[in-house]
This record gives C-alpha cells, structure tokens and sequence, in this order.
C-alpha cells in the first residue's frame, strides 16, 4: 500500500513539475494580473532597451552571445540593430519588413508570408501586452515573488516546428517583459534579456522608417 | 552500323572518363593534403547564402565534438535554427535537425557535399590520385558519380581551389583564405550549374 502511494505521489509530483515552471505558481488572481498587464502594457508607447541575446545549443554545450539595441513603437513598430559580435538590422513596421545584413538589404512583406508573420509577432506582442489575445498561442500565467512568467504554447503546427514554448517574464514592479525564452524541441533555446529600459519615452518615426 | 555502334561506344567511354584525365601523372604523398584539413575546433562564421535570386544571413557554428565529429549548426542572427548537421571522422553524416522548408533530399545532399568539401577527406582515402600540369597539382579523390579535387601549386604549399566535378566539369568550388592555426577566416563555395552561392566569414567572439 506505501509503494502505491508513493508510486502516486511520484507520478504526481512529476506531473506539476511537467506543468509548472520551477519557482513558479500559477497565478491566484488570473483576472487581475490580465486587466492589470493589459492596463500597463496599453500605456506603453514606446520602450528603448539594450539587449542581450543567448542562443543555446544544448547537446553541444555550446552559448551564441550577441547584444545589441531595441525600439519599439506602438502600433506594431520594432527595431533591433545588432551590434556585437556580428552587425545586423531588423526593422519591423506593421506589415514591411527590412533586414541590413552587412552590404546587403532585404525588404520582405510579412504579409507575404504567415508563418514569418506569425514569427515576427511574437516579439511585439510580448513587449506590446497582446500575448493573451494572439489566437497562434494558448498561454498560461504563472508568477513568483518578483515576477510573472507567461508560458506562450504554439497553437499550430507551422509554429510548433519552431517552438516548443515560449516562456516571457514580466517584472512585478513595472509590469514590462525583462525576459524571452523561445525553447525549440531539441532543447535548445534562445533568451533575450533586456536591459537599462526606457518607457515612454520620445522616438521619432524615422527610426522605424523602410526606406 | 557497327561503325555506329563503335563510336556510340567510344563517346560513352569518353563522357565517363575524368574531367582531370588530360593531366599528367605525378608522384607524391596523397596524405600531404591532410596539412590543409581546416581545425574547426570551436569556430562561428557570419553566414551568408545566396539561391536562385534569395538572399538569406545567418551564423554557422562548426564545433568539433571529443569523439572527432564535427556538428555544422546554422541559424538565423534572431536565432531561429535552421539545420543541425553531424559529420563523424568514419564519413558518416546525421540530420539533428533541419526546418521542414529546407527538408528535401537534394537540399541536404548539395549541403552535405559542400561541406564535405571544405572539411577534406580523410587520411589514405582509397583510389585517390596525384596529378599534375605545369603549374598545379591535383589531389583526386573519385566519388561514386564524379570526384572532389584539390589544386594546389606545384610545391604543394597552397591551396588554390577546391572542386567537386562531375565526369565532364566542376560544378562546385570552394576557396578558404587567410589561416589562422588552421581556422580560415573566409570560405566560400560557388556553384556553377545553377545560382548557388556560400559565404562565410570568422566572426571573432
């Protein structure tokens, strides 16, 4: 009879830890942390951050490092511009695209394509405060004593080759994403950290501009 | 008719035989070229691939493993992983993992080619051959439908370009430059039956 129990209490132990990101608790009050993340995130106007981004390659043990800057602009404007150790540009502006890789510029509509549509969303829904809307994810929220974490699940099958989930944390204090984990199925995954934000303050359109 | 037959005969035989069969014969150690086999112990390029009109960047990372398998990762600077690519030191080749707009055979066939190419085939690879014009020598190594060739000068100190050819041309061609310890700064590899362009450039971390 012990060994039952205790083979339950595994199996049960086992399966929150499947559900619950370690160090998290789903959130008590899911209602209000929605009004409340929708409430500030529709304040945000714009937000400059540096970043950093990890690429990690798990089964080679092997850290990709590049750091760079971010803007972004309501309605749905968003640049980085990698600066270290490669150079590289992306602006996003509603539907255009530009990329400045080296000599080379790229100029794609995202309508063009869904599934680049869907990909390039993903970043200004987190920053934008409109992840619990993106009919492309399921998510579910969880938070600890500092923190949200809002677990993103792809929804279709064209994202779900991509990812597996991605996992954005919101700080309690301002309630903007500091963090994004896009974890891929291989168990590798990619984290961008933002850092030294700056909300609401004043960025021209023209950094945004796809000449 | 059989004079027809005859030089049907004669044209096959011809078309077969190998784009480098007009060189001379030439004596040396065909393990020489091991001295050119690139050290990707743990290396991050800046990638850039040109196809048939497309313009497509992205990071590749060549890392040798402790077992002598060298992994080829490719993503995007965003970080969307396209291919995983494994190449152990018996010549074998494993797909990690490849995105499933790229998962078509004769994509991963070409790639794996190319880059058996700049990696070099192993020590005393069976029925390899040296030969040797006026100015150049030839490290031929047959494949089961053509051959991968590597030209140096006469010395045999520098490379000068590195081929895979069918039985009549190249069709691929790669250049590695500027060695450092034996990390190339700069590959590339060029295609010439179709638009088909790999540039790859160290980037320092």
């Amino acid at each position: 009879m012990h060994k039952i129990m205790l083979v339950i209490f595994i199996l049960i132990s086992g399966i929150s830890g499947i559900a619950q990101p370690a160090g998290y608790a789903a959130v008590a009050d899911l209602p209000k942390f929605k009004e409340q993340f929708a409430m500030v995130a529709g304040k945000t106007e714009t937000i400059k951050s540096d970043f950093v981004q990890e690429k990690n390659l798990s089964m080679l043990s092997e850290k990709i490092v590049s750091k760079g800057k971010f803007w972004f602009k309501r309605e749905s404007m968003l640049r980085m511009e990698y600066n270290t150790p490669f150079e590289y540009l992306m602006i996003l502006n509603k539907d255009n695209m530009y990329i400045k890789d080296g000599q080379k510029e790229n100029k794609v509509s995202t309508k063009s394509s869904k599934l680049f549509n869907q990909i390039n969303k993903i970043i200004i829904d987190c920053v934008q405060g409109s992840v619990f809307s993106n009919p492309d994810f399921i998510a579910k929220a969880y938070e600890n004593k500092n923190t949200y974490l809002i677990e993103l699940s792809p929804a279709s099958k064209a994202l779900k080759e991509f990812f597996k989930t991605i996992d954005v944390i919101i700080d309690k204090s301002d309630y903007e994403a500091t963090t994004i984990e896009m974890d891929e199925n291989s168990g590798d995954n990619t984290i961008i950290r933002f850092t030294n934000r700056e909300i609401n303050t004043d960025i021209p359109d023209a950094i945004f501009a796809i000449k | 008719m059989r004079y027809l037959l005859l030089s049907s005969c004669i044209f096959l035989l011809a078309g077969c035989s190998s784009v480098y069969k007009n060189l001379q014969p030439a004596t040396g150690d065909i393990n020489d070229l091991q001295k050119f086999k690139p050290d990707f112990k743990d290396v991050l390029y800046k990638a850039e691939i040109d196809v048939v009109g497309h313009h497509l960047s992205g990071l590749l990372l060549i890392k040798t493993l402790p077992d002598s398998t060298i992994r080829m990762v490719f993503s995007t600077e965003t970080g969307y992983k396209f291919f995983d690519f494994a190449f152990s030191p018996d010549g074998g080749f494993k797909v990690f993992y490849v995105v499933k707009q790229m998962n078509k055979a004769a994509v991963i066939k070409t790639l794996k080619k190319d880059f058996e190419l700049i990696l070099l085939p192993q020590k005393n690879y069976k029925s390899a051959y040296l030969r040797k014009d006026d100015s150049n020598l030839y490290y031929i190594f047959p494949k089961s439908k053509g051959s991968f060739c590597y030209i140096t000068d006469l010395k045999g100190t520098e490379m000068k370009i590195m081929e895979i050819s069918s039985p009549h041309k190249p069709i691929v061609q790669a250049m590695m430059k500027d060695d450092f310890n034996g990390v190339p700064d700069t590959i590339g590899i060029s295609h010439k039956n179709f638009n088909f362009t790999i540039g790859l450039k160290k980037i320092e971390r």
